[in-house]
């Protein structure tokens, strides 16, 4: 299977800082691949995130995107990602769908018209099928800055989707949405990755939303401290001088391997 | 539960233009949702015509000997361009604070054609100013004919475009919309008076002069009486270049502008 994404020795030191955010690390995702980067607070997540994304510029180190460098290839790298920001990056006074628009046209999805029903069969196709699936059909017409924050959350799905990307970066996606909307969205998110072959960057707190992903990256202090699927992480785990053990969920191996001093990992 | 895929349009040329219009029409779109812009942009011409232009108008142009009516009315028309592009691009940064840059920022796009967009759509209220200024040199008695109407109006897309450049390198390194409303009155009152939208600059000399031909506004300003005062007597008294040395320095400063605005606006969002 093929590298989609390829990072080698990155480092991020930020201007005035006094030591690397992200410290020389080196890891990949394959076409296809569901992949969680898991950390705690300020680990390295959205720094990482950010350079894959090119929205930041890398110190040193390789990454490369569907095969293109992200710093010399940029533009194709964008062609090929969709993001969901770890911020709401919404234009609070246009309209819901008029942000989704937006985003469309910028995308090339097709030509910009100044209202929704002049946009073409296909894009407002599309818009309603989404909607519908994050249950926002009732607000495409209302202003963004009158949408609760879970709202906005699930609009912004909708626009990160609207193209089709080959890689969905999602930063903490789900953050503010209820039970609900979280389901009907990994439904979703699930359903375009086996139509589509899309692969899926994702870093949650939500633990339990990695529990079904290929593989799991753990960052904390810049490093990378494991890479692994979900099965061997949980696994892996015992307690010296106890055999090995296989912890109930991604959550308790990855709080036990965090806690770190109790905990010896057999990778 | 359906997936469907839209095709994209592969025609770079088809992808910058719509994303020029794209983002034009979203800073529309948000002018006509604000009325509060709407009316700014009216007022703005009442003080600046009306107030200064007026009383200067009254008590200190008796020796002149050329219309300074219509040639205030040409001069404010032009500044009241330059000036409310330049405060209206000051919503990147906005753009900035809110995170909707990164939006802009991250899709596969020219960052040249986000910056002409947002420059073109600051120009929609800065055309609002325009007929602003002509609602009120009206009520003052002061004129201008449809034709030399219409000759301004085609350089208009020239003047903002080199005001909207102009503003980008401010804007390109400031990130507090209140420090870049103040950077950018602060840069674009002076040139009001310095490159002579109100009072005639021919005769400034030392400093005053030299600042004046670094301001973008000075041969725009210039390039508008050229073409409304052709063939008119006191073409030599108001006019100051050749309209070919107008264009020249506005296409040199505007494309210079542009490119270091568009690199310091991308670089300090990437750079950190």
């Amino acid at each position: 299977m093929s590298k989609v994404i390829e990072v080698n020795n990155l480092v991020k030191q930020y201007k005035g800082a006094k030591e690397p955010s992200v410290k020389g690390i080196s890891f990949s995702v394959n076409s296809g691949e569901f992949f969680a980067f898991l950390g705690p607070n300020g680990a390295g997540k959205t720094t990482t995130i950010s350079i894959l994304t090119t929205m930041l510029s890398k110190t040193s180190g390789e990454v490369r995107i569907a095969g293109f460098d992200v710093e010399k290839d940029a533009r194709q790298v964008r062609e090929k990602i969709g993001i969901i920001f770890q911020q709401p990056s919404l234009d609070p006074n246009l309209s819901a769908e008029e942000n989704i628009r937006f985003h469309a046209c910028l995308y090339g999805m097709c030509a910009y018209y100044p209202t929704f029903r002049l946009m073409p069969a296909a894009y407002r196709k599309k818009v309603a099928e989404l909607a519908e699936i994050v249950g926002l059909q009732d607000v495409l017409s209302k202003p963004v800055k009158k949408l609760s924050g879970g709202m906005q959350r699930k609009l912004e799905i909708i626009r990160s989707l609207i193209h089709t990307p080959d890689v969905l970066f999602l930063d903490e996606p789900t953050q503010g949405l209820d039970a609900v909307s979280r389901r009907s969205l990994w439904e979703y998110i699930d359903e375009t990755r086996k139509h589509y072959g899309t692969t899926i960057f994702l870093t949650t707190h939500y633990i339990d939303e990695a529990e079904h992903v290929d593989n799991v990256c753990i960052i904390n202090n810049g490093e990378i401290a494991v890479c692994a699927p979900p099965e061997e992480m949980k696994r892996a785990v015992s307690f010296d001088p106890a055999p090995k053990i296989c912890l109930p969920s991604l959550e308790d191996a990855y709080v036990e391997f965090l806690n770190g001093d109790t905990v010896a990992w057999g990778f | 539960m359906g997936v469907l895929i839209m095709e994209r349009k592969n025609s770079r040329v088809f992808r910058e233009l719509n994303t020029i219009l794209t983002v034009t029409a979203r800073d529309v779109t948000l002018l006509f949702k604000s009325p509060g812009s709407l009316i700014t942009s009216l007022a703005m011409p009442l003080m600046m015509m009306g107030m200064i232009g007026g009383n200067l108008m009254q008590n200190m142009t008796g020796g002149l000997n050329f219309d300074f009516g219509s040639f205030m009315l040409v001069g404010m028309l032009v500044a009241m361009l330059f000036m409310t592009v330049s405060m209206n691009m000051t919503s990147l940064v906005e753009d900035r604070e809110t995170d909707f840059n990164q939006e802009m920022l991250v899709s596969p796009v020219s960052r040249y054609s986000i910056v002409v967009g947002k420059i073109l759509g600051a120009s929609f209220g800065a055309l609002v100013g325009m007929v602003g200024t002509l609602i009120v040199g009206l009520m003052m008695g002061i004129t201008l004919s449809a034709g030399k109407l219409l000759l301004i109006l085609a350089l208009s897309p020239l003047f903002c475009l080199s005001g909207g450049a102009m503003a980008m390198i401010i804007i390109g390194v400031i990130k507090s919309r209140r420090t870049a409303n103040m950077a950018v009155m602060l840069f674009a009152m002076p040139q009001m008076f310095l490159s002579g939208a109100i009072i005639p600059i021919n005769h400034s000399d030392g400093v005053l002069m030299v600042l004046s031909r670094f301001m973008p506004m000075t041969y725009c300003l210039d390039l508008a009486r050229a073409v409304v005062n052709t063939g008119s007597p006191e073409y030599d008294s108001i006019v100051m270049f050749n309209p070919m040395i107008n264009l020249a320095a506005i296409a040199i400063l505007t494309i210079v502008c542009l490119i270091a605005g568009t690199y310091f606006f991308a670089r300090s969002e990437k750079n950190r």
